[in-house]
């Protein structure tokens, strides 16, 4: 089920709020369980069964952990969890990639095992993870209660795309949270926020991107177009998808962590990454990278852990080499950063520019269908794929979407925040006249429209 | 009221905005078709374990809140009408303005499907018609774009080149037609051509087929207004077109028959006046195999027409010519079949298909 479904605006959400609100205190987490087992098994039934097996299974190994009585068996019970999420992410997501792979280089016929893959696997698996280290490393006390651990794990809000919620994030309101009309408005203000990042902005860019990828007549400026309007839909996307959940969290008693800061706006490819889905890189932080030592090791091998890092964060995205190598783009550009000084003293204009440029050509990279398909394209970005400069459709697709990029381009900014808040600030009735006039506009693109795609369920 | 209570107070008033919309949804009347799509809206879906477990359910379930969704008209109006008049989009869902008539964006000309179309009906050619006896006449309608994409800043895919196609077939005498038409011969709101407009090019093609078709016409204009097939699409406020019949004693006097349902009718049937597309009311509307019989032509030349919907407007101007007219309609009917319903022999031929249908020709069988 989307969000940004009629669906679930008009159907799930306001029947699970109705009881949600309705149900005793002790029994709002049940709520929450039920109706995110529903909210998954709507688009997934088949892998109930599995999001059922692997909250069972990070339960157990939590108790587990806090009961063992030595250091050994409080590790063979965190690897054991570790086992249980990783080889689940393993087969769905990476089995077929890396008998590919071994195939291509071996010549082997190896079958490839061909699953769907089962949606948010890689959020709700890293969240899982979260818990039982944490456990491990006792910053958090295991949860008793399965139903409260159950409605941790598949939380509806945030279960299929983020953000990548730890348990200690929301350990204290797992267990008793307040409600607020101040929370239910600003939750409602925020989630419609998102709502219409999604529906007008994301889903438009879309559409520019598929008659790109579509089209016969490819140009050096459909290219370009095509990567800038790539680069905007990713971001209102995925920033859209994790405001409405931090709304929601917020209208049901939680603090979600922010995503999403501005990552356009960065004067570095460091920076970016403190912007961009924030709760990803704080993750990789926390459980990888300082784990391998971080950068308290010598120069050889804090490269080598910057390199497995990125190659991860790369790989968590999605099972293909261009996901490695977008990762790994991103580990060099990191690393390049750190030995070269002078491009700290670039000017801030300069420097921005340089990221929105790496940025825009790393996710040409990320949203190629294969390395072959990402040379292609950023051989025509440059003129090197023998494309004409321009042609009919390509300046069709720019003049028809020129509203839509400058709409785009200044979203990704904080002005059009700044400026809402200085009206609702002075005229708090206007704000919810926009918000209302937000409503209507989503559902009538939803009434009306059958493109709406998340690009992050696929990870 | 502090700023605060009336932040809430906006937040519930929008959260109540909201469940109107759902209650509305969940309790409201349910549609059958859609009048401005010309399409059966989906119904509730039944639930059962299988469809349950492998999707089918939600999927449907989801179509039908797109479907049910109260005021639906009214907000694909209102996107429509923020997409042109606030995003300016220079379509919506495909359809553009241009010159007061809406049109569909056909762009780019799709090569693989035009080859397909030929090679089709030269097989049609090598198994039914080479050894006839009548004369084969071949004419490409063009559709609205080709008068109004270039000139207005829209794409429009390589007419030409689709023309020439048709051209070299040897086997027939190709017509043109692009230089008897303009934008004003199509219906504002759909992609047909106006009949009334249309008596140049039925001389002409009479004139290829060697065949009289003046007639004495008198036009009628249908009481109904007519909302086309882009009028939906758009969701623009467009004003309606109207219908106009060019009668006449000859047409009249012919009877139509339908091969499928072994129905008669006339050539304009008012039955379809209720129809969801006014334009079924030219032959009848859709159909795969169709005769028209006219008792007062002076001969016995017979034409078999192969042909997408524009011939349903068209072929009642030929009918003068001849004492029989059989319309083939492939999209609907597998040419395989072709023996099991027509007699190949002195006939003339048309082939009448518009640039829509042969830039999408896998919907000929």
């Amino acid at each position: 089920m989307l969000f940004s479904g009629l669906t679930f605006l008009y159907c799930f959400l306001p029947a699970v709020l109705a009881a949600y609100f309705l149900a005793p205190k002790h029994w709002k987490n049940a709520v929450l369980l039920v109706s995110s087992l529903i909210f998954y098994a709507w688009g997934e039934p088949r892998y109930v069964l599995l999001m059922v097996l692997t909250i069972l299974g990070f339960y157990f190994c939590g108790i587990a952990i806090s009961r063992g009585k030595t250091l050994r068996v409080r590790q063979f019970w965190l690897w054991v969890s570790l086992a249980l999420g990783l080889g689940a992410l393993g087969i769905f997501k990476y089995a077929d990639f890396f008998i590919g792979s071994l195939n291509a280089v071996t010549a082997l016929p190896l079958p490839l095992l061909r699953l769907t893959l089962p949606i948010g696997i890689s959020f709700y698996t890293f969240q899982c993870i979260s818990y039982t280290v944490d456990v491990y490393r006792q910053r958090a006390l295991p949860q008793k209660n399965l139903i409260t651990f159950g409605a941790y794990v598949c939380l509806f809000p945030q279960l299929i795309a983020g953000p990548i919620v730890r348990y200690t994030d929301v350990a204290r309101e797992l267990e008793s949270r307040t409600h607020s009309w101040e929370d239910f408005a600003l939750g409602l203000r925020r989630f419609l926020f998102g709502l219409g990042k999604k529906v007008l902005l994301a889903n438009q860019f879309g559409e520019l991107t598929e008659a790109f990828r579509n089209s016969g007549e490819k140009s050096v400026l459909f290219v370009w177009l095509y990567a800038l309007a790539y680069a905007l839909q990713i971001y209102f996307d995925f920033s859209g998808y994790s405001d409405m959940a931090i709304g929601l969290g917020r209208i049901l008693g939680f603090r979600f962590p922010e995503n999403f800061n501005y990552p356009y706006l960065s004067s570095s490819v460091t920076e970016f990454w403190r912007r961009w889905h924030m709760t990803l890189g704080g993750w990789f932080r926390d459980y990888v990278y300082i784990p391998l030592g971080g950068n308290r090791v010598s120069k050889l091998r804090w490269v080598f852990n910057i390199l497995v890092v990125w190659m991860l964060t790369g790989l968590w995205h999605g099972a293909s080499w261009n996901f490695v190598v977008w990762g790994l783009l991103f580990a060099l550009l990191l690393l390049l950063e750190k030995m070269v000084p002078g491009l700290k003293r670039l000017p801030r204009g300069a420097a921005q520019l340089y990221v929105l440029l790496v940025v825009v050509l790393s996710f040409v990279v990320f949203n190629a269908q294969s390395l072959q398909q990402a040379g292609q394209d950023l051989a025509g970005m440059l003129g090197l794929g023998g494309l004409p400069g321009t042609t009919v459709e390509a300046l069709y697709a720019l003049r028809s979407n020129a509203v839509l990029l400058v709409v785009g381009m200044v979203g990704a900014t904080p002005w059009p925040k700044q400026w809402a808040q200085k009206i609702g600030e002075r005229v708090p009735l206007l704000e919810a006249l926009a918000m209302g006039a937000l409503l209507l506009l989503c559902t009538a693109y939803l009434v009306d429209g059958s493109f709406n795609p998340f690009l992050y369920f696929r990870f | 009221m502090s700023k605060q209570k009336q932040r809430i107070f906006g937040a519930v008033a929008v959260a109540g905005l909201w469940l109107v919309l759902a209650a509305w949804l969940w309790f409201g009347p349910r549609q059958d078709i859609s009048q401005a799509e010309r399409r059966k809206l989906e119904q509730f879906p039944a639930a059962t374990v299988q469809t349950l477990l492998d999707g089918r359910f939600m999927t449907k379930f989801e179509t039908f809140t797109q479907d049910q969704f109260p005021l639906r008209d009214g907000f694909r109006q209102l996107k429509a009408g923020f997409s042109y008049g606030v995003l300016r989009k220079l379509d919506n869902n495909g359809i553009y303005l241009a010159d007061g008539s809406a049109g569909k964006l056909e762009y780019p000309l799709n090569s693989n499907s035009v080859s397909s179309a030929v090679e089709k009906f030269q097989k049609i050619y090598d198994r039914y018609l080479k050894d006839g006896g009548g004369k084969i006449v071949f004419s490409v309608v063009p559709d609205k774009s080709y008068y109004l994409a270039s000139g207005n800043g829209y794409p429009a895919m390589d007419y030409e080149a689709m023309f020439s196609a048709f051209r070299a077939l040897p086997w027939a005498q190709y017509v043109e037609l692009t230089d008897l038409l303009t934008g004003e011969s199509y219906y504002k709101t759909d992609t047909h051509w106006r009949q009334e407009t249309l008596l140049p090019v039925a001389e002409r093609i009479g004139e290829a087929l060697g065949v009289q078709v003046e007639d004495s016409y008198s036009p009628a204009a249908l009481e109904r207004p007519f909302y086309g097939v882009y009028y939906g699409q758009a969701a623009l406020p467009l004003e309606p077109d109207t219908i106009w019949l060019l009668e006449s004693d000859t047409l009249s006097g012919c009877t139509v028959t339908n091969y499928e349902t072994g129905e008669h009718s006339s050539v304009y049937d008012r039955t379809k006046l209720d129809s969801r597309d006014l334009y079924d009311v030219f032959l009848s509307g859709p159909a795969a195999v169709l005769t028209v019989e006219n008792p007062a032509a002076g001969n016995h030349r017979e034409l078999i027409v192969f042909r997408d919907s524009f011939g349903s407007s068209l072929v009642p101007l030929l009918l003068p010519g001849y004492s029989k007219v059989t319309l083939l309609d492939i999209r609907y009917l597998p040419t395989d079949l072709l023996p099991q319903m027509v007699e190949f022999g002195d006939q003339d031929v048309l082939f009448l298909y518009s640039t829509l249908v042969l830039n999408q020709s896998a919907m000929l069988k």
